[in-house]
């Protein structure tokens, strides 16, 4: 369960990039966080993974309050958190395998725990063929596959993509949603953000709309 | 301990993805190395010249009378028993005056007619080296200003008081120095470190974001850095030796002899150790300072 109380996140002086948001997203739901450029959709995000500090307000994660841990402690709450990326961030100078393996190392998992798991989050993408390729040799789609199997391979409790098909075209944006109605069906709570309208429509979720910092509509479906 | 494999073998293997980011950073500890090894190298053969020159100091206790063979005996092993002295040499008015002669070289003919014990006889004594400066004189002087048989003590003060000044000067100039090159060191060394962490920034961001606490991220960096820093040590300590037995022990040899070093020296094994760990506490400290600015989690 993850609680917002009047958070809000400012970068200048008078101009909020969130404002006073309160929500509540139940453990195992599916919501989309949508709104044109600028309205707040990533700065809520890196709110929720504590890449940011809100500048008011308090976010609990299973009742535990984010926004009063220290490092480390934030570093364990990320470890039950996935995170896909637009831009995917995968490490450029590893293989697909280590990139996917990366967040089980980082718990100090056993090798051969770590093989089997990361093999499963890849053959589920699709890219078992790819273990010891780059990124770099791989297409947009892909390199989101694999960010998204990096992402699934802890089988976290909250999945957070921000934008994760912007720069996907429509076929790729299908597969990728099939990944993400996966995850949530074994029980991962899903906050996606997007500006896509038409994928919202194809897959219609619980809907949150931002508009200038402000949470203008909760749509359930 | 299995963390600690997995940290070096991260370090590796980061060194091994990276190998342009890598010879960077020892190629900077190496170069900033040689420049410290040659000043040490400077500072040790200066300390050797020194210590020769340290030879000089001595005193010359100047006798009324001319001791008989057991008078001579007797008092230098008592001179020997002060904790200062390294050796007692009596010289009777005789060798005194063949010494005098031989100093005088073209001039020697001013003694004729003179008599060769119109010298006086004295006992050369000379110090241990701790004891070569002016309060270890000046406690064996005190001994012997108690033996009346003495008339003059002389000890070339003058000179003393300028060779404590010279080591004065030498050791602040070691110090100001080194302390200047070694921060120069670890400025440059630092930057370089920075720029290769910064080229790896994104690898930082997706550790923090995968869970990863600040130890867990900075550890194996910190490692990279010293692991470098030490391949750094020891390139600077054979580029050094090799430039030392081409350039320096071949072509300057006959400028420093002339000068009154007996032979130049390379640096002795422990200051080749130091300089090893110097360089990995360089690449420490260097990654350290960097990563401080770059993870903020």
């Amino acid at each position: 369960m993850i609680q917002i109380y009047n958070l809000t996140k400012s970068y200048q002086k008078d101009a909020a990039a969130l404002k006073d948001l309160t929500l509540k997203i139940p453990k195992g739901d599916f919501v989309y966080i949508t709104g044109p450029s600028g309205a707040g959709k990533s700065t809520l995000l890196k709110l929720l993974y504590a890449a940011e500090k809100p500048s008011r307000g308090q976010i609990l994660i299973d009742g535990k309050n984010l926004t009063r841990m220290n490092t480390s402690k934030i570093a364990l709450v990320r470890r039950r958190l996935g995170i896909v990326f637009q831009d995917f961030k995968l490490i450029n100078t590893r293989s697909i395998f280590e990139n996917v393996a990366f967040p089980l190392e980082v718990q100090g998992k056993k090798r051969y725990e770590v093989s089997s798991k990361v093999y499963q989050a890849i053959k589920h993408v699709g890219l078992e063929h790819k273990l010891k390729k780059f990124p770099l040799e791989l297409s947009g789609g892909e390199q989101q596959r694999v960010a998204i199997a990096r992402a699934l391979v802890i089988d976290p409790q909250i999945l957070i993509a921000d934008e994760p098909t912007g720069n996907l075209d429509p076929d790729v944006t299908l597969e990728i949603m099939e990944l993400f109605k996966g995850a949530n069906a074994r029980g991962t709570t899903i906050l996606l953000a997007t500006h896509d309208r038409d994928m919202i429509r194809r897959f219609p979720r619980r809907t949150l709309s931002l508009d200038q910092g402000r949470l203008v509509e909760d749509r359930m479906f | 301990m299995r963390k600690l494999i997995y940290f070096f073998v991260r370090a590796l293997r980061n060194m091994r993805q990276s190998p342009f980011l890598c010879t960077a950073a020892v190629s900077t500890v190496m170069v900033a190395l040689v420049i410290l090894a040659f000043f040490a190298m400077v500072i040790l053969n200066i300390e050797q010249l020194t210590r020769n020159w340290s030879r000089e100091v001595q005193v010359s206790a100047y006798l009324e009378q001319p001791l008989n063979a057991d008078a001579v005996r007797q008092k230098s092993s008592r001179i020997e028993l002060f904790p200062e002295v390294e050796d007692v040499a009596y010289i009777s008015p005789q060798q005194a005056y063949e010494r005098f002669k031989v100093r005088l070289g073209d001039d020697a003919d001013i003694l004729q007619g003179m008599k060769s014990d119109f010298l006086p006889a004295s006992f050369s004594i000379s110090l241990k080296e701790k004891f070569r400066n002016r309060s270890g004189v000046e406690k064996v002087v005190e001994r012997l200003q108690q033996d009346k048989q003495f008339n003059d003590l002389r000890y070339g003060q003058e000179w003393l008081e300028k060779f404590e000044a010279f080591l004065a000067l030498m050791h602040a100039a070691g110090l100001i120095l080194g302390g200047f090159l070694l921060f120069a060191a670890l400025f440059i060394v630092s930057n370089t470190i920075r720029l290769t962490l910064f080229a790896r920034r994104e690898e930082l961001e997706v550790m923090a974001l995968v869970g990863g606490t600040p130890g867990f991220i900075k550890t194996p960096f910190l490692l990279e850095g010293a692991l470098q820093g030490a391949a750094g040590g020891v390139l600077a300590v054979l580029i050094s030796y090799s430039f030392f037995q081409v350039f320096l022990r071949e072509n300057l040899a006959h400028l420093l002899i002339a000068s009154g070093v007996g032979r130049i020296e390379f640096l002795p094994p422990l200051w080749q150790l130091a300089l090893v760990v110097t360089g990995a506490c360089l690449g420490l400290i260097g990654s350290f300072l960097s990563l401080r600015k770059l993870v903020r989690i």
